[in-house]
């Protein structure tokens, strides 16, 4: 469906994207992540056409888009603000691409209102003032304005990241209905992995201009290519030497010389019926409540390790008690020490 | 596709746009901005001594010799007395209106604000109509203190005095916003570690405010130093009623008046550049911006002190008087006859609008017994043909002037926002006359203009009609960086998320300007317009330097009639015209404010509110008056 092939953008003498390359699938959910700065929002641009790359090509169903204009590209666009027009009403600012087309009054009509209902917005949140909307329903409307000109594409650049947690999180799953309903081809920017992991078929992962992993959220989350990936997605333990040199006994493949990392979950408090299992005794230091889980900060094998559990109700521990912390080496996730560290 | 000169590359229409855009504007600067004044100053120095020969330093020296200075040192002492004046009252209005607790604080408020719908000559003449020699006040007085000089309302005090509180606008547009700014937690802390009321408005209050009180002190001084009206009408020597005199004067009557008022035309630019070279350096240095995440509404400060208390609301209420006094009078006395205008005693029984409509004879006795009748010669505001006139010149010519500047700004900031670096030469090119006195502009067309310039078609834009022109010219060019200021702060309210999306959209960047762009910025577009014309409209500085029959403004109008007044049978009740004419600048300006400021600052939501309101009293009555007759029909 679209394909990004060798794409490098450049401002001036900085090089902001570097060779990257993105195959979407037909009605996929495809997500570009990654920290400020990383290339994510520039490759969106490049491919609605805000940015001419300095090389590479952009296809669209196999069509070369490269250097058409933004216009005609046929491409949605949800921004990061909305970007819906103040002085306009709610019908109008939907209705505005279609006025650009120069479509028949009455035909203009009928697809507002049939893109208003489908996105649940009312005859009477048409005639307001955008102003009068909440932030969700802001956002459906920036949905509808640019899914009324039946674009091949959606592009939605962090449309959530405005919006406080509560919100984010209930837009999120009506986004996913929203795309699952009309089935278009959707490629989502956004600097939240969860939101990443939670939403997207598919995600890619930037980092300094360059495409780190492309992945499903399962293959990111629990197989990260790279160092900076497993650092930057989710919350992660790197393990000391002392722990590494431990692990080493029980599974010899384990090679003391790379960066070895752990999930939080993976690691386990007082589990004694595991086999092939590294066991070091270790004393909380701190605890945090989050109500499903509890998260420990215990020191063991000369550092503080993130330990998250399951809240049974039962096994609670408080700072000072000693602990049986449990790894296994199955769960490590391994990388070159050359590689460069990367902060989440 | 390659282009080549059999096959040529097609123009671009938006760079044919921008290069017509910057020919004009080029036009504009290098036409209408730096030649005149460049001309201003080389004339000093192209002075011819009494055979011909070139003296370029005559002027200088002729300042150094006579009595030039004084122009400029009474400018001074006017400008510095009145940075100390106009503080003193400034603070005083806006503490007392907004910080302390003051009973009808209010009414004091709109007192206070009534010099924002009069001001310039309206003001000065209403001042006079009470404290001149035959004003109400001193004919009071006179009649109590019979030794008194009716003549004791002119030369500084007098100017000092009504300058003060004509001056006082500013403080209570931006140091009243600058004080409802104050975080109050920050005044409860203080109160919490101990300290007292005064103690808390001098150590936490006052620094807050200290950047807009500079900025308000340099424009002070800058009014100070340029004043035109006060001085000209009250009778006070300094600079810019010398340069317009001058301006005026041939070399039959004195010495090389042009080139002196060219110097002090330039002297007066120099001291404007250095107060707003030292006011945008201590502008950059930054202000002091609340780190409150949570701020407090300041809440008012009760005066524990009883005596301090009632001491402070004496001074509130006389401060408040002294600014109402010549708004209420004038209100009253623009509807009273000649006769009570000139016995300065009001006639309760007799009320008339003939001040404002209609016309009325006059009979009056000769020297040789018998009475005369002068037909028409009591005439209000719009029967006077010369008043209408005024308001006519001054109407058209101030709209005009203001909405040009308004489309130079528009079309400017667009390019400015676009284009950094090009914007930025463009955007101080704009803000040029900023740093030039309106009266050296004024002057320096009027001398410049006064030859047929190749420019302007070989025309001589002073001759005759074409003067208005030239008016117009000077009004737009003034009125610039204003606009600039105003207009450029509303462009930075437009996400530019918004242009991408009206691209996206498949708009092309004409139609999103006018679609998208200009619907965001048109209230400020229109506020800046109203506010320009209001300022034109009522102008006498301008008018006055360039002093053309053929252009007599509203201003010079009312200026003229403070003394017209009844000479042989004429303009009987040129007072009474005066005080009518300031109640109409005042209904036309409060009514601007109240478009600007009421209805102007609404968005779509409070407008569509508003349309929602009024459908529902329409269908209200309709539907009232289809129930009348079935009902009579029942």
């Amino acid at each position: 469906m679209i394909r990004l092939e060798n794409i490098v953008v450049k401002f001036k003498d900085f090089t902001a994207l570097h060779n990257i390359n993105v195959h979407v699938k037909e009605g996929e959910f495809f997500t570009f992540l990654g920290p400020s700065g990383c290339g994510k929002t520039t490759t969106l641009r490049t491919l609605t056409g805000f940015i001419e790359p300095a090389e590479g090509r952009v296809y669209v169903r196999g069509e070369d888009i490269t250097d058409v204009p933004i216009e005609k590209r046929n491409i949605g666009i949800v921004f990061q603000s909305y970007a819906l027009f103040p002085t306009m009403t709610v019908y109008d600012n939907i209705a505005f691409g279609l006025k650009v087309k120069k479509l028949k009054k009455q035909e203009i009509d009928e697809k507002v209102r049939v893109i208003a209902r489908k996105v649940d917005l009312t005859d009477e949140q048409l005639a307001k003032a955008v102003s009068q909307l909440s932030g969700g329903q802001q956002q459906r409307v920036a949905i509808a304005r640019a899914l009324v000109t039946e674009p091949a594409i959606i592009c939605l650049d962090e449309p959530l990241s405005n919006l406080d947690a509560k919100l984010r999180v209930q837009l999120r799953e009506e986004l996913k209905k929203m795309q699952r309903e009309f089935g278009i081809t959707s490629i989502y920017v956004t600097h939240d992995q969860e939101e990443a992991l939670t939403l997207s078929d598919r995600i890619a992962v930037f980092n300094k201009g360059v495409i780190e992993q492309i992945g499903t959220p399962n293959e990111i989350y629990n197989h990260s290519a790279t160092e900076f990936v497993c650092n930057f997605i989710g919350d992660i333990n790197r393990l000391s030497d002392e722990i590494v040199k431990g692990l080493a006994g029980i599974d010899p493949s384990i090679d003391p010389a790379k960066h070895h990392y752990i999930r939080l979950e993976r690691v386990h408090v007082n589990d004694t019926e595991s086999e092939n299992t590294f066991r070091i005794s270790g004393q909380v230091r701190d605890r945090e409540y989050y109500g499903l889980y509890i998260k420990y900060y215990v020191e063991a094998g000369g550092q503080l390790l993130k330990v998250m559990e399951r809240n049974d109700g039962v096994h609670i521990y408080e700072p000072g008690d000693t602990v049986t912390i449990g790894i296994s080496p199955k769960d490590l996730m391994s990388y070159e020490a050359t590689e460069t560290e990367a902060k989440a | 596709m390659k282009y080549s000169l059999k096959n040529p590359k097609p123009l671009d229409p938006s760079l044919v746009l921008k290069i017509i855009g910057g020919l004009a504007f080029a036009y504009l600067f290098f036409g209408f901005m730096l030649m005149p004044c460049l001309n201003t100053l080389t004339s000093i120095f192209t002075t011819k001594d009494a055979n011909g020969n070139a003296d370029p330093f005559a002027v200088i020296r002729f300042f150094l010799a006579g009595n030039m200075k004084n122009y400029v040192l009474n400018s001074l002492k006017l400008a510095l007395c009145l940075v100390v004046t106009v503080n003193v009252v400034g603070v005083s209005i806006v503490l007392l209106t907004e910080y302390f607790d003051i009973k009808g604080a209010k009414i004091l408020r709109v007192g206070y604000m009534t010099t924002l719908i009069y001001s310039g000559v309206a003001l000065v003449t209403g001042y006079m109509f009470l404290y001149a020699n035959d004003g109400i006040l001193t004919s009071a007085l006179q009649q109590a203190f019979p030794n008194l000089n009716p003549n004791w309302f002119s030369g500084f005090n007098a100017v000092l005095f009504t300058m003060t509180f004509a001056c006082t606008s500013n403080h209570m547009l931006f140091l009243r916003n600058a004080i409802r700014g104050i975080d109050y937690n920050t005044v409860e802390a203080a109160r919490n570690m101990g300290a007292k009321p005064f103690t808390v408005l001098f150590k936490v209050v006052f620094p807050t405010l200290l950047p807009t009180m500079f900025s308000l002190t340099v424009m002070t001084f800058i009014t100070g130093l340029c004043a035109m009206s006060a001085p000209t009408l009250l009778g006070y020597d300094s600079i810019n009623p010398e340069i317009v005199r001058l301006a005026g004067s041939s070399t039959a009557d004195e010495s090389f008046p042009q080139a002196r008022a060219a110097l002090l035309s330039i002297m007066l630019a120099l001291f404007t550049i250095i107060l707003l070279t030292i006011l945008s350096s201590y502008e950059r240095k930054g202000h002091y911006l609340s780190v409150s995440k949570t701020k407090a509404k300041l809440q008012k400060q009760k005066i524990t002190n009883p005596v301090v208390n009632v001491l402070a609301h004496i001074y509130a209420y006389v401060l408040f008087i002294i600014y109402m006094t010549p708004v209420v009078m004038i209100i009253i006395f623009s509807f009273q006859t000649y006769g009570a205008i000139r016995k300065k005693t009001l006639d309760i029984k007799n009320w008339t609008f003939v001040n404002f409509f209609g016309k009325e004879d006059y009979s009056y006795l000769t020297s040789r017994g018998d009475y005369k009748i002068r037909e028409g010669s009591i005439s209000g505001v719009f029967s006077n043909d010369d008043t209408l006139g005024g308001i006519q010149t001054s109407f058209v010519l101030s709209v005009v002037a203001a909405a040009i500047a308004c489309i130079i700004v528009v079309i400017a900031c667009n390019y400015i926002f676009k284009h950094r670096k090009t914007g930025t030469v463009l955007e101080y090119a704009l803000l040029f006359p900023w740093l030039l006195p309106t009266i050296l502009i004024c002057y320096s067309y009027r001398v410049f203009f006064n030859n047929d310039v190749w420019y302007v078609f070989g025309q001589n834009l002073y001759y005759e009609r074409r003067v208005r022109i030239l008016i117009i010219l000077a009004y737009t060019v003034v009125k610039l960086p204003f606009s600039l200021r105003m207009i450029k702060a509303a462009f930075y309210t437009i996400d530019s998320e918004l242009e991408d999306a009206a691209k996206n959209l498949g708009e092309s960047p004409i139609g999103t300007f006018l679609k998208v762009k200009l619907p965001i910025i048109l209230p400020s577009v229109l506020a800046v317009f109203a506010l320009n014309f209001n300022a034109l409209f009522t102008e006498y500085d301008m008018s006055a330097t360039f002093a053309s029959s053929h252009a007599k403004s509203y201003a010079m109008i009312m200026q003229a009639m403070t003394a017209e007044e009844g000479l042989y049978g004429y303009n009987v009740n040129a007072s009474g015209r005066r005080c009518a004419s300031t109640v109409f600048i005042m209904i036309v300006s409060g009514l601007v404010l109240y478009l600007v400021y009421g209805v102007g600052s609404r968005d779509l939501s409070e407008r569509l509110e508003a349309k929602k309101k009024r459908k529902a009293f329409f269908d209200r009555i309709f539907r009232k008056k289809q129930e009348e007759p079935s009902e009579k029909a029942a």
